[in-house]
């Protein structure tokens, strides 16, 4: 019995000194969470991880996916639990919530210092503060256009809609057997209601004015199109990953859907004809502005952790990897380079990116964004007309905003 | 007196032998109800997760969601999905008991096939069907427009009225086997003498399955339907992948409205609030399966 309990707590002790020597003389290790998925974007996100690990010898970054459906709950999870990594790249939108409750450090003394700070587009920019204070720094931005099938337009004689009356009149000239004009992501998601927001900012309504006149409108537009058939039903379950699927089988004339599906659309229809238009107009040309940020956790490496976002803010590294990534990037001197400016389906996208709008940034946006994507269903589903859905939206947000 | 202490030694035996049993449900399934119970009487949402004391707000969580007419919704949605899905995979799975009870050829093997449905991970079930469903191009439709019963698609999906049917259908394939192989294996236990009896007395294939088949049966019935009520009632993965609780709000049902609310709205409060009215509905019923089980050993 004796013998046993020596041996156990030798090997204890063991363990402890193999394990703590290791610790002493390596670098610090930071966990970085990510949803971002697909190859290209792994590689890319490696490839920065280890420029920066072999540029300096303070710290390691080290990437660990998890899933997008189950990020948010694995982050609320783990702060409850104290299982947390030590930078997160999050969701634009969910950002301000996440600094709201705790999960973020502050950064604002850090980068009162920082002169890159200047170089950033507003929009990217304010996503990441709360109350005025900074909770990380613009990642990767991205907004939506409205992608056509070119062959389908010259045979109808149609040519790429600029306003709300345009598009409905050429979705219907665009519909036959088997096509439908446009298609859209409604899913009831956050996905849906990105998809919603440029429609809704265009008829010049904000998110607090959701019962307005404005926001009617723009529920309208979109459940007419339905309506004459010339946008399918079934948008209500479609993520933009299925939109594109439509798109590139010639399901679809025309789609609204983002730059990241650029590759996608390439890769699934290579014979395919297409380019990219600003999506139509209400009173003025809007677009959502998607995209990631980087957050530091609160926790005892954010010295080491703003380090690294620095080394991620440089210019040369910012374009480097939204090369990569196929997305735009959120620093304006970068935005500039020929790379985008020159090409012509990304320049529409750089000229969308104008008029971009951050999705809040509110603490309780997931509520807001929950409001929205429910009456757009409603009016799409027919439940609802779109006054009393849009009703509806508002007593919601208003609960959720006083 | 020796005897007494050796009923005491036994049962201090028992005792140790339960003991980590025990220990584990306390941890891992006791400990979990009380922390839930506890947050649904707190305020903890997005505002107040960072604060260093959670505050105490009694029954303000129920009482918000009972004046919320979606509670109301998702509670008739998910009783009314339990129901339909119940008595349909009951009546069917019976059905097919009696048939699989008699013995002919491929009898056995046949029943083994009908397991996958009841084998397969739900996800894997959920997105079959998903496509199945769908409106252009799914099996279904396509099927009945070939026949030419319909003139133009249904929209499974896509209206209120149908995707919770389409859930309910789904759901049944997936119980009809579980309902059958437990039903089988309650006749198997029908001696054969009983019948022969019954029939010497001469009564009609009807009456034997009215007087004989039905009473005895009656323990594995309830099982089953008990059983059944708590897997139903419960669903998640099967609504998360096939509709995520919409169109609108037609199929959310407790257990995803609970997890909207705790990891899309981060109001952790009234998502624990919402899964502690699931958590009571199926305590009623445990609690009567109970009863009746100690009613009938009473007997």
């Amino acid at each position: 019995m004796k013998k046993t309990w020596v041996f156990f707590i030798g090997t204890l002790l063991l363990m402890a000194i193999v394990c703590c020597s290791g610790f002493a003389a390596a670098k610090t290790k930071m966990v970085v969470w990510t949803y971002m998925e697909g190859q290209t974007q792994i590689d890319t996100l490696n490839w920065m991880f280890k420029t920066y690990n072999e540029s300096q010898s303070e710290s390691e970054i080290v990437l660990q996916y998890v899933p997008f459906a189950d990020f948010k709950k694995q982050l609320s999870v783990g702060m409850v639990a104290g299982k947390l990594p030590d930078l997160v790249v999050i969701d634009n939108p969910d950002h301000a919530a996440y600094a709201q409750m705790g999960l973020f450090a502050d950064l604002t003394k850090y980068i009162a210092k920082w002169p890159e700070r200047k170089a950033y587009f507003p929009g990217p920019w304010k996503s990441t503060t709360l109350n005025g204070k900074n909770y990380g720094i613009p990642f990767t931005s991205n907004c939506l256009a409205l992608f056509y099938n070119q062959e389908m337009l010259k045979k109808a004689g149609v040519t790429p809609p600029q306003t709300w009356s345009q598009l409905r009149v050429a979705a219907k000239k665009l519909t036959s057997p088997g096509v439908f004009g446009l298609g859209m992501a409604a899913v009831k998601s956050e996905e849906g209601t990105f998809q919603y927001l440029p429609w809704l900012l265009s008829s010049g309504a904000k998110i607090d004015q959701l019962g307005s006149k404005q926001s009617i409108q723009s529920l309208t537009v979109l459940a007419d199109l339905v309506k004459d058939g010339s946008m399918p039903k079934e948008v209500i379950n479609w993520t933009q990953a299925d939109v594109e699927k439509q798109f590139a089988a010639g399901k679809l004339a025309m789609m609204v859907n983002g730059p990241w599906n650029i590759p996608e659309v390439k890769r699934d229809a290579p014979g395919l004809k297409w380019s990219v238009v600003k999506i139509p107009r209400d009173k003025v040309y809007s677009s959502v502005l998607g995209g990631e940020n980087l957050g530091v956790v609160n926790g005892k490496n954010v010295a080491a952790a703003w380090k690294f976002l620095q080394f991620v803010g440089s210019p040369k590294l910012v374009k480097e990897y939204s090369v990569r990534f196929n997305m735009f990037p959120p620093r304006q001197d970068v935005a500039g380079d020929k790379t985008w400016s020159e090409d012509p389906v990304m320049s529409v996208f750089m000229d969308q990116m104008k008029y971009a709008m951050p999705r809040g940034p509110h603490p309780k946006w997931p509520e807001i964004s929950n409001a929205m994507i429910t009456a757009l269903q409603e009016v799409l589903t027919q439940a609802k007309t779109p006054e009393q859905a849009a009703k509806d939206a508002q007593t919601k947000v208003d609960a959720v905003l006083k | 007196m020796k005897q007494d202490c050796n009923a005491d030694q036994n049962q201090l035996t028992g005792f140790w032998f339960v003991l980590p049993a025990l220990l584990f449900m306390a941890a891992f399934i006791g400990y979990p109800i009380v922390y839930n119970l506890i947050l649904s009487f707190q305020d903890v949402g997005v505002m107040t997760l960072n604060n260093p004391v959670k505050e105490w707000v009694g029954y303000r969580n129920y009482l918000q969601l009972l004046g919320d007419p979606l509670l109301k919704t998702v509670l008739a949605n998910t009783f009314y999905y339990t129901i339909a899905c119940i008595v349909l995979q009951f009546s069917i799975g019976f059905a097919l008991a009696l048939l699989f009870n008699r013995s002919f050829r491929l009898a056995k093997s046949i029943r083994s096939l009908i397991m996958i449905a009841w084998l397969m991970p739900v996800t894997i079930t959920g997105l079959i069907f998903k496509f199945i469903f769908s409106t252009n191009g799914g099996l279904i439709n396509e099927f009945l427009l070939g026949l030419h019963w319909l003139s133009k698609p249904i929209e499974w999906l896509l209206q209120p009225s149908t995707a919770i049917w389409a859930l309910i259908i789904t759901n049944t394939w997936i119980g009809i086997p579980f309902n059958m192989i437990l039903l089988i294996t309650g006749l198997s236990t029908i001696p054969r003498e009983v019948y022969e009896s019954a029939s010497i007395d001469g009564a009609s294939p009807w009456q034997q399955f009215i007087h004989v088949t039905a009473p005895l049966l009656k323990p594995a019935i309830e099982a089953v339907l008990i059983l059944g009520f708590i897997y139903t009632f419960k669903v998640f993965d099967l609504v998360y992948v096939m509709t995520k609780g919409g169109p609108v709000n037609a199929t959310e049902v407790l257990s995803t409205f609970s997890y909207r609310l705790s990891f899309t709205e981060f109001s952790f409060s009234k998502g624990a609030a919402v899964a502690n009215i699931l958590f009571i509905v199926l305590f009623m019923v445990s609690l009567g399966y109970l009863r009746l089980i100690r009613e009938e050993e009473g007997m």
